[in-house]
């Protein structure tokens, strides 16, 4: 006899035994189906603070829940589970088991701040999405986003040279996330060029690809930003880690 | 008028009525059935008073000092009274000692009683020793010993306050808002934090009513300055598992039944109409209104008139009441006894 309302209980929460027998009874198979408890049992103490402390997170407690933000949300419309005003919620009371059900909605904020100009709190949701996402990462419940690769790909050679050169982001890019380098669109763009594009600038191009031309007396300026960049990592790290219990 | 005005209950209300009338030069009798003055802010230890921050000992101390001992105001302490006769203007009042008052008008500032918590056994308080009230909580403050579990004296790692106890619930007859306890809660949560910093505060509501200007300097303060953290449910029910309380109910806003484990709750007690009211009711011939308070007459041309000339309130006596609108129903209710004038009668000028 099946369950008829199972669509509506979380799959997690179903159980049942292949091979059971409770005093000499077979109840093996769905005759043990059972629904464990959906109840919240903890809160984390210390889950709004650690977002707060993460660059955008600072004004998450402001909120009260209108749903402001998403009503004005660009990706809701798209995909209803993805509902700011509600990860707020679990945050700030640090319900963090049901975060995590959707950490894998939440990285897909597109940062168009609709929601940071529809906030009569100024709580800067859009921030807070970034804060979060950036809290998945750093506590392992998430791989890097694909923007984030992007991003340190990017800086990581402005960082080196002072310059970037577009066809080794790119590729490396497409290497980090494990993609083809034949995209369809980027195989196109390159017969586009290689066919429209004066021969001159071609190989002014490729000679860069080859030689990778440095700013002059960057090693100054290489050093300032990289330390900068290491304090804030590393005011990250402590603001989602020096809090431990969990 | 010549005779004296007479006070019942020695609060913030009548205190303030006292005042008023002796600073106008009207002669008062203020009786009060405990050994002293203050009422609940002074009788139950209330620490720091909303909206001023004040000690209540210091702000209500401050109001029982120029009261007591000021002339033209007799203050009858352990003191109450029997019976009430005669006409408006020519009133007679004996104490339970036997002994008589003569009284052109009087002013009932009777107060309030705290709702008393064994009545929601369902919350715990009295089966649990760490299920403690507001006022407890005031009290942990005042005495300076700072928010300890009663049962082994350990500082709570996390305080759930439920609201509503005692208020808007029709189960137990109290269809009333109390008025001042979402605010009283925010201010206790934030005094909790700032006492011990590690102890998280989580406020369980229905509504959030810190009206008017308390939205900021406690609603939002206690959330903004202090992490105070307001969930929406109403709490079904405090057990234990042996070693922590567990609060049970349904967070609404994510429809989902939370079972949270908690080392303290404390319940925000409503005000109830003062045990004593239908005894004052019948002793001084003065209607209650439905939900058992004192009734006035008229909320626009009468202040502080009840059914009876001459007899006036002020106060919680007439319902859940802020202190500091108690103070200023006081002095109208002061107002209203100076220039009252009884029917057929030419006041003595």
């Amino acid at each position: 006899m099946p369950i008829h309302e199972k669509s509506l209980i979380r799959k997690e929460n179903l159980v049942e035994n292949e091979n059971l027998i409770i005093d000499g009874v077979d109840v093996s198979g769905h005759w043990s189906t059972f629904i464990t408890g959906r109840s919240l049992t903890d809160y984390n103490d210390d889950m709004q603070d650690e977002i707060a402390a993460l660059p955008g997170g600072e004004n998450i407690h402001r909120c009260w829940q209108c749903g402001s933000c998403t009503n004005a949300c660009t990706v809701n419309a798209v995909n209803p589970e993805f509902n700011p005003r509600y990860w707020i919620y679990l945050i700030r009371l640090g319900m963090e088991e049901e975060l995590l059900r959707d950490k894998d909605i939440i990285w897909q904020c597109v940062s168009c701040n609709k929601c940071t100009y529809a906030c009569p709190r100024d709580v800067a949701p859009e921030g807070v999405m970034k804060a979060t996402a950036h809290w998945l990462e750093l506590k392992g419940h998430t791989p890097k986003s694909p923007s984030t690769e992007f991003d340190e790909e990017f800086s990581g050679q402005v960082i080196k040279t002072g310059k970037i050169e577009e066809s080794r982001v790119i590729m490396n890019f497409f290497r980090r996330t494990e993609q083809p380098l034949a995209q369809p669109w980027l195989v196109a763009l390159i017969k586009g060029l290689a066919f429209r594009f004066p021969v001159f600038y071609l190989m002014r191009m490729g000679m860069a690809v080859v030689r990778r031309p440095r700013t002059r007396n960057w090693a100054k300026s290489r050093r300032a930003i990289n330390e900068y960049v290491q304090e804030v990592e590393a005011a990250n790290r402590a603001a989602v880690g020096a809090k431990g219990g969990h | 008028m010549t005779k004296p005005v007479l006070i019942v209950g020695g609060g913030p209300a009548g205190l303030s009525a006292a005042h008023a009338l002796a600073s106008a030069g009207q002669k008062v009798v203020l009786v009060e059935k405990e050994d002293r003055l203050g009422g609940a802010p002074i009788l139950d230890g209330y620490a720091k008073l909303v909206p001023s921050h004040e000690w209540a000992k210091d702000a209500i101390g401050a109001m029982v000092d120029r009261v007591q001992g000021r002339e033209g105001v007799d203050v009858r302490l352990n003191a109450q009274v029997q019976s009430f006769d005669g006409e408006p203007g020519a009133f007679t009042a004996t104490l339970k000692d036997g002994t008589k008052i003569e009284a052109g008008s009087t002013i009932l500032t009777t107060g309030f009683t705290h709702f008393d918590s064994v009545n929601k056994p369902e919350w715990g308080f009295g089966t649990y020793p760490d299920v403690v009230t507001t006022v407890q909580v005031e009290q942990m403050i005042s005495s300076g010993k700072g928010i300890r579990c009663p049962s082994d004296g350990r500082v709570p790692d996390r305080v759930a306050i439920l609201l509503c106890v005692g208020s808007r619930d029709r189960q137990i007859g109290r269809e009333w808002c109390s008025k001042i306890c979402c605010t009283v809660s925010a201010n206790i949560a934030m005094e909790i934090r700032e006492l011990s910093p590690k102890t998280n505060v989580y406020i369980y509501y229905m509504d959030i009513r810190t009206f008017g200007l308390y939205e900021g300097d406690y609603y939002w303060a206690s959330q903004e300055v202090h992490k105070v953290k307001y969930i929406k449910a109403r709490i079904a029910e405090v057990t234990s598992d042996g070693k922590r309380l567990l609060v049970k109910g349904e967070d609404t806003l994510i429809k989902r039944p939370v079972s949270i484990p908690f080392d303290m709750v404390v319940h925000a007690i409503g005000m109830d109409p003062n045990v004593d009211n239908m005894t004052i009711s019948s002793v001084f011939g003065v209607d209650l209104n439905k939900y058992g308070y004192i009734a006035k007459q008229s909320t626009y041309a009468h202040l502080a008139e009840t059914n009876r000339p001459g007899v006036f309130v002020a106060g919680a006596a007439t319902g859940p009441e802020t202190i500091d609108d108690s103070i200023a129903q006081g002095q109208a209710a002061a107002m209203a006894a100076l220039n009252f004038k009884p029917a057929g009668k030419v006041a003595a000028e």
